[in-house]
């Protein structure tokens, strides 16, 4: 029988000799340049790392050329980031420059650390997944062809900002908690093939997976019928039974959603809120969505202190001047009516005209 | 989808290798997913286990939750594996004729 339930390797045997030689004995660190972190420790150690991006999605000739650059400048040691860059780890500073000087002669880019717009949190969209509703890849390009000033560092920006991508509702990523969030959605109530239904889904499990309680067992058809004035469109029931189909390339879409953020830093952490309620699919450049995330970036920079993420920014200036600014309709679709709505609503007459 | 050719009779599999209709599950059926699944004979355990996947499906309409299958057949889940080396999911309700697990898996 195969070898099972081994764990992954131990990280400790692919640390460079100076992490394991300095572990948890780290004094400071200053970013010398964007996209490069100089780390001092207490013996006086130094290690650079520098960052650079990566699309996630790669193909195995790309890691054994990210390999060869490591093995030249860094003894073969390399990590990636949590949010998929790669950072070369140099514990030689003479090597240095000649890597940032292949790493630009190869056109990696080089940056996302601190205060700049690094990588997308994305997801599998049309390369892999049955529920994406958009595209996770494209959109992503799309994006960050825009953004590369500012991951690079030639535009600067006040605090850090966070782009995710999910290509469903289920969100699967950083979408929740992201300063801008793209997340596919339907618009079309699900159809119910109902000879296949009875078939091959288990009815109580589809009937328990609808958050509005939009659908019902038929038990003359041993399928199930969906109330579409119930029926928000989330798709979950289309996850568990697979005769449930949502897909429609007319009226599927993203919207977009601000303010979200996991650190402690000045603020508790937030979750992001729609801003845009509808885009529609247009792929392979996403135009609408990419110059709507752009609108953002740049209302955001122009208006935010230094420091201030998002939804700090949102919070000091309030919804009203946030939509205003922005240029953004606000619309019946941005009023929450999900269960407990009624704490998303305004109890007091402290507002703005 | 896929046709294979058990006793005699024509049975329809989706890409999993799962019955497109359970109407075609007999024990002959069983029989031949256990060679797929790497079932070596189908003891009385195993028989067991179809059999009881079977009744709850049969009653309720759905597969047992893991703990449930355990607690009522007094298999543990290693046992379970022992029995099935795929799983549960992919090897006892595939053998048993339910339909393919679904959600997030």
């Amino acid at each position: 029988m195969a070898r099972t339930d081994f764990g992954p390797p131990d990280y400790r045997e692919m640390v460079p000799p100076i992490i394991k030689e300095n572990y948890g004995d780290w004094k400071y660190h200053t970013v010398p340049r964007p996209g490069v972190l100089r780390h001092v420790s207490n013996s006086g150690a130094v290690l650079h790392s520098v960052r650079v991006a990566s699309p996630r999605l790669v193909s195995s000739e790309w890691i054994h050329d990210i390999c060869d650059i490591a093995e030249k400048y860094c003894d073969g040691y390399l990590r990636f980031t949590t949010r998929n860059n790669v950072e070369f780890l140099v514990a030689d500073e003479t090597k240095l420059e000649p890597l940032l000087a292949e790493l630009d002669e190869k056109d990696y880019l080089i940056g996302g650390v601190g205060l700049s717009i690094s990588n997308v949190v994305h997801t599998q969209g049309w390369i892999h997944c049955k529920s994406a509703v958009t595209d996770a890849s494209g959109i992503t390009k799309s994006i960050m062809d825009e953004m590369t000033g500012y991951f690079t560092g030639k535009q600067k920006v006040p605090a850090r900002l966070r782009i995710a991508v999910a290509c469903c509702v289920n969100m699967c990523g950083a979408c929740h908690c992201s300063d801008i969030a793209i997340v596919g959605i339907h618009r079309t109530v699900p159809r119910i093939n109902d000879e296949m239904a009875s078939r091959i889904c288990e009815i109580p499990t589809t009937v328990a997976s609808c958050p509005t309680g939009a659908i019902r067992p038929n038990p003359k058809l041993k399928s199930v019928e969906i109330n579409p004035e119930k029926c928000m469109m989330c798709g979950n029931c289309t996850v568990v039974c697979p005769a449930i189909k949502i897909m429609d390339p007319v009226n599927d879409g993203v919207s977009i959603w601000v303010g979200g953020k996991v650190s402690n830093a000045r603020t508790a952490p937030m979750f992001s809120r729609l801003a845009i309620p509808f885009i529609p699919n247009e792929p392979p450049r996403w135009s609408t969505v990419t110059a709507a995330v752009k609108n953002l970036v740049e209302v955001w920079a122009a208006n935010a202190r230094d420091g201030e993420r998002m939804g700090e920014w949102i919070g000091r200036i309030g919804w009203e001047r946030f939509f205003k600014l922005a240029d953004l309709p606000f619309t019946d679709k941005h009023i929450d009516d999900f269960t407990h709505a009624k704490t998303t609503f305004r109890s007091t007459t402290q507002f703005k005209f | 989808m896929s046709l294979v050719q058990v006793k005699g009779t024509q049975v329809e599999l989706d890409e999993d290798g799962f019955l497109v209709d359970p109407e075609d599950w007999s024990e002959e059926m069983a029989a031949y997913f256990a060679t797929v699944e790497e079932v070596a004979d189908l003891t009385d355990n195993h028989w067991k286990v179809i059999n009881y996947l079977r009744d709850y499906f049969k009653k309720f309409g759905v597969a047992p939750m893991i703990r449930k299958l355990c607690k009522d057949t007094g298999f543990s889940l290693k046992e379970i594996y022992e029995l099935f080396p795929s799983g549960p999911a992919k090897g006892a309700c595939k053998l048993a004729g339910l339909p393919k697990p679904t959600g997030c898996v």
